[in-house]
């Protein structure tokens, strides 16, 4: 609150205070309404108007929200590392507010609307678009374009209505995690076919090892491998317009989904529902089980192999389709529209998506994440984080996982328990898509 | 209840032999039954408890590699880490922040409304205790909208709270915390008050006792066990509630203990051990709470159950 500006001394603070929250929140009300679109963009001029106050050096203060509770490991490190940096580098006190992940995330709605912070960390995608439409967060696109951030990270940024509302930090990819020992003592190979995959699963069982880890208790780990399987079966626009509702969850292209996925089931693990994701990489890690398909967070369970894991793209189903798109959700920031000192925020957001942040973050603990700018050092980086890259970038097409492509309500609310479901009783594809449309109908409109 | 009874008719059997031989207490085979039974379902709740503790002195590593059902392991460290990476100090104090305040406030509203409810009648006596009940009965998350607009629309000058408004500060969980608990304390207070012999208000009155004396100095030392046994049980309803905190709160660092557990568990990975040495270290008061005035509960919850 250092922030505000000098007012004439004949207002009092509190009489501006309710000034800008009744304004505001008779903008929100018709932001939620059918004005969306320009009802936001007044809405972040009002922001502007009540925050002031220098931007960035000495005096000005910005408030960063973050999803990470303190001392919760690298991913709180490393975002403290860039407030950190941005302070040094500018002179601005940044005013931290750590949140744990789960908290920060349950809670975003009353906090975009209540006393959000300036920056606070959030995730491209429909998440973002969602804020973008009813008008939370404050159009970014004079910030862009950004230094070392691609036209693909550009498009990650942008919401429906063509403007960009977002800064990306980090990300990482889903991919089919195998121990290099087990492979090589077996003399097996990442698969490049489908034929190939499928003689691989077969020589696992062979050899009594499970093929693939799978745990689902809670609920989401199992949404990359629908992920996963539609975008191979269906390919990615499919996907995506599947994930924003434009297309039938009962239709031919899901039943296929689930049909495939229910012929790989014996490939896995029996009984995922009662095993958590950790579990799950526990059982690949001891060589239980030969790969496990998931995000490179994997080794956060399984460190001390971290050195023996590789991974390899889950390979092509259709060869009309390929395997050139993959799960890597983009981690990063957006500036909140209810926030006090919005020139203060673009300033450090623009900052946040820069190579110095990236390297800050990096120094400061690792993570299996990689940074989104190209031009960041990489020489901190593991094995896993420099295969990322090359993955990443080869892949011509990246969705961000189910629960962020499309409305979290859908996701959670939805998919998780049917999915779950789906686990428990694999043979009734027919009744399980078409209660999922009918549930998208209500949610999705 | 039904175990200690056996004991007590005893002697009167013998003193008089042919009278009661069943009736408010129960035959040995019935009371064994019904003590197999309480002990079982004692066990049943207390088993995850008692899971929850035992996992909390075992080592992650050890567990996740040799499962659940081992034994070894032991460590003292999940203690230690969970104090310091959730911040338990700094959450602590917040709780006692809110928990304290609240109480007394509830306290002290709820007395003089119940004073009024019990020594006065007015017409819409029962009609206002019959709202503060309803009022009880109604599910908080219902009103979680309502409540949140409105406390995002009252400004409160900065040095009260850093955001300028009532979201976002301790007063509003305070004055949540006060609401919703006025309800319940109103009317076991005014229940407990219609107990008083009416004598001694005439005495009063007689004596030229102003209502407020009437209030303060005679009525409230002669509801102090109702007042103790309330205060116990809304410290521990206070400092266990999780809801709002969640919801009126934004500030990492200004959670109470119980949403702070949160910090516990990570984006992708939840060390269910710490998690469970966390709910230990967090359970702690109540349990001391509990007790160290279990009689106060007890009669907390009875309390003008009957009328005298």
């Amino acid at each position: 609150m250092s922030s505000r500006t000098p007012r004439p001394p004949s207002i009092p603070g509190s009489a501006m205070v309710t000034a800008q929250a009744s304004r505001r929140s008779v903008l929100r009300a018709l932001g939620l309404g059918s004005l969306a679109l320009s009802s936001g963009s007044l809405l972040a001029a009002c922001g502007g108007d009540s925050g002031g106050g220098p931007a960035s050096g000495e005096g000005a203060t910005v408030k960063f929200g973050i999803n990470e509770a303190q001392g919760s490991g690298p991913a709180y490190d490393r975002l403290k590392a860039m407030a950190d940096a941005y302070a040094k580098e500018t002179g601005t006190e940044v005013s931290l507010n750590a949140v744990d992940h789960n908290t920060f995330q349950e809670s975003i709605n009353t906090y975009l609307q209540g006393t959000p912070d300036d920056v606070f960390t959030w995730f491209a995608g429909f998440r973002m678009a969602q804020f973008a439409e009813s008008g939370l967060i404050t159009d970014l696109s004079d910030v862009w374009p950004i230094d070392g951030l691609d036209d693909a990270f550009k498009q990650a940024s942008t919401a429906p209505d063509g403007k960009q509302y977002f800064v990306p930090v980090s990300y990482y990819p889903w991919a089919v995690f195998y121990r290099k020992s087990v492979f090589e003592k077996n003399g097996w190979a990442a698969p490049e076919t489908k034929d190939d995959f499928f003689a691989l699963m077969d020589d696992m069982q062979g050899k009594n090892i499970t093929p693939f880890a799978f745990g689902d208790k809670d609920g989401w780990p199992a949404m990359g491998t629908f992920d996963i399987l539609n975008m191979r079966l269906n390919g990615f626009d499919f996907h995506m317009a599947l994930m924003a509702g434009d297309e039938a969850w009962d239709g031919d292209e899901v039943k296929l989904v689930f049909e495939t996925w229910r012929d790989l089931l014996p490939y896995h693990q029996a009984d995922p529902l009662g095993r958590t994701w950790q579990e799950a990489a526990t059982s690949m890690g001891n060589g239980d089980c030969g790969m496990y398909l998931l995000g490179t967070f994997v080794v956060d369970a399984i460190a001390d192999v971290g050195d023996d894991l590789d991974f390899f793209t889950f390979p092509a189903l259709d060869d009309t389709i390929g395997a050139d798109a993959l799960d890597a959700p983009i981690d990063g920031f957006c500036v909140a529209a209810a926030g006090q000192n919005q020139d203060a925020a673009k300033e450090m957001v623009k900052w946040l998506g820069s190579a110095a942040a990236a390297d800050a973050a990096n120094n400061g603990a690792d993570a299996p994440f990689i940074a989104a700018n190209s031009e960041a050092s990489t020489s901190t980086y593991t094995d896993l984080q420099k295969k990322s890259v090359e993955v990443v970038s080869a892949a011509s097409n990246i969705a961000q996982f189910m629960d962020r492509d499309t409305n979290a309500d859908f996701a959670n609310t939805v998919m998780v328990p049917s999915i779950q479901e789906f686990l428990k009783n694999p043979d009734d594809i027919d009744g399980l898509t078409s209660s999922i449309q009918q549930q998208a109908n209500s949610i999705l409109g | 209840m039904s175990i200690e009874t056996p004991t007590a008719p005893v002697p009167s059997r013998t003193a008089t032999p042919a009278a009661r031989t069943e009736g408010g207490a129960m035959s040995r085979p019935r009371g064994t039954v019904a003590t197999v039974v309480v002990a079982i379902l004692a066990l049943v709740w207390l088993f995850p408890l008692a899971w929850a503790l035992l996992n909390s002195f075992r080592d992650y590593g050890y567990t996740q590699a040799n499962g659940y059902l081992s034994f070894g392991g032991w460590t003292l460290d999940n203690y230690r880490q969970s104090w310091e990476q959730g911040r338990f100090g700094l959450h602590f104090k917040n709780s006692v922040i809110i928990t304290v305040p609240a109480v007394l406030l509830t306290l002290w509203l709820s007395s003089m409304v119940a004073f009024v409810l019990a020594r006065f009648s007015y017409r819409f006596n029962l009609t206002l205790l019959g709202i503060f009940l309803a009022a009880n009965l109604l599910p908080p998350q219902a009103l979680l909208i309502p409540v949140f607009r409105l406390f995002r629309e009252i400004p409160l000058p900065l040095f009260m709270s850093d955001s300028g408004s009532m979201l976002n500060s301790f007063w509003s969980l305070i004055l949540v915390n006060t609401a919703f608990q006025m309800g319940f304390c109103t009317f076991v207070l005014s229940n407990y008050m219609k107990t008083l012999p009416h004598e001694i208000y005439e005495s009063a009155m007689l004596d030229g006792a102003s209502v407020w004396r009437q209030y303060w100095q005679l009525t409230m030392p002669l509801v102090r066990p109702a007042l103790a046994a309330l205060a116990t049980l809304q410290v521990t309803w206070v400092y266990n509630e999780f809801f709002w905190a969640t919801v009126l709160l934004q500030q990492g660092d200004k959670f109470p203990i119980t949403s702070a557990l949160n910090n516990l568990r990570g984006q992708f990975f939840t060390d269910t051990n710490l998690v469970a040495a966390g709910s230990v270290v967090v359970a702690l008061p109540v349990l001391v709470v509990f007790f160290a005035l279990q009689k106060q509960f007890v009669s907390g919850l009875t309390l003008g159950s009957t009328k005298g």
